[in-house]
């Protein structure tokens, strides 16, 4: 995965692109881009470009079928975000226990 | 989702011996790893584990005024910067603690995953060696 952390949780920040992706995940299985556009207020355009964002940051994967395109949700980028930040934050909670045990017995 | 871990903790101790305890090398060296640190601006810290796999922390110190200390954050075997800001506050009965680390997007997904795997198998122990060090002084008072 070379996708900076950045451009990960800049493709989830926009609320639209959070509900396209959240709906590619809970249906499970590609869905074709006219299906997904149907589903939301906006110009097959806009669609498309909010589609392009998330596959750059390795969100979804896009494959041509036909003369259908498909759209499938990847969770393994946000996975590895989230557990990167989970173990930091152990690592400092471990951190504080440790200069609070050095405080009550210093 | 964010890019900022914050903690806050409260102390029964007075300020200036929570400042001491972050700021000081031979107490940061006591509780959290060994260190070449000093609390001025400019100095170029290093962090370095007792274990040889453990990968060194280094960077510079930003701010050191009594009661707010920032410095940079780079695991060596990463090297992306990122910030660490120890904030402390006078409060009854004790010191409040406000920590933020900042700048976590700035690594690349690729290198978060060797940091995170880096984490697991060695700064687990990198730390839980401190554990036994504390043990170690607990049971010999």
């Amino acid at each position: 995965m070379h996708n900076n952390i950045t451009t990960i949780l800049k493709a989830i920040a926009d609320p639209t692109r959070r509900e396209i992706f959240h709906a590619l995940v809970i249906s499970a299985t590609a869905l074709p881009i006219t299906q997904i556009s149907d589903q939301f207020e906006i110009s097959r355009q806009g669609i498309t470009k909010h589609l392009k964002t998330l596959e750059n940051a390795g969100l979804i994967r896009i494959n041509t079928n036909g003369r259908e395109r498909y759209c499938y949700a990847d969770t393994h980028p946000l996975k590895e975000v989230n557990q990167w930040l989970k173990t930091y934050e152990e690592f400092w909670d471990d951190t504080l226990d440790n200069l609070n045990t050095y405080l009550d017995k210093s | 989702m964010k890019d900022l871990i914050t903690k806050e903790r409260i102390f029964n101790h007075p300020i200036e011996k929570v400042w001491n305890a972050i700021t000081n090398a031979t107490e940061i060296s006591t509780w959290f790893l060994q260190a070449d640190f000093k609390a001025e601006k400019g100095y170029q810290y290093t962090f370095i584990s007792t274990k040889k796999e453990c990968s060194p922390i280094e960077g510079e110190v930003k701010k050191a005024d009594p009661y707010t200390l920032v410095y940079s954050w780079i695991v060596k075997e990463a090297p992306v910067e990122t910030t660490v800001k120890w904030i402390l506050e006078e409060i009854e009965g004790g010191t409040k603690l406000y920590l933020e680390h900042s700048g976590i997007s700035n690594y690349k997904g690729e290198t978060a995953i060797e940091m995170f795997s880096s984490f697991t198998n060695g700064w687990d122990h990198c730390i839980s060696g401190l554990f036994d060090y504390l043990k170690q002084t607990i049971h010999a008072q």
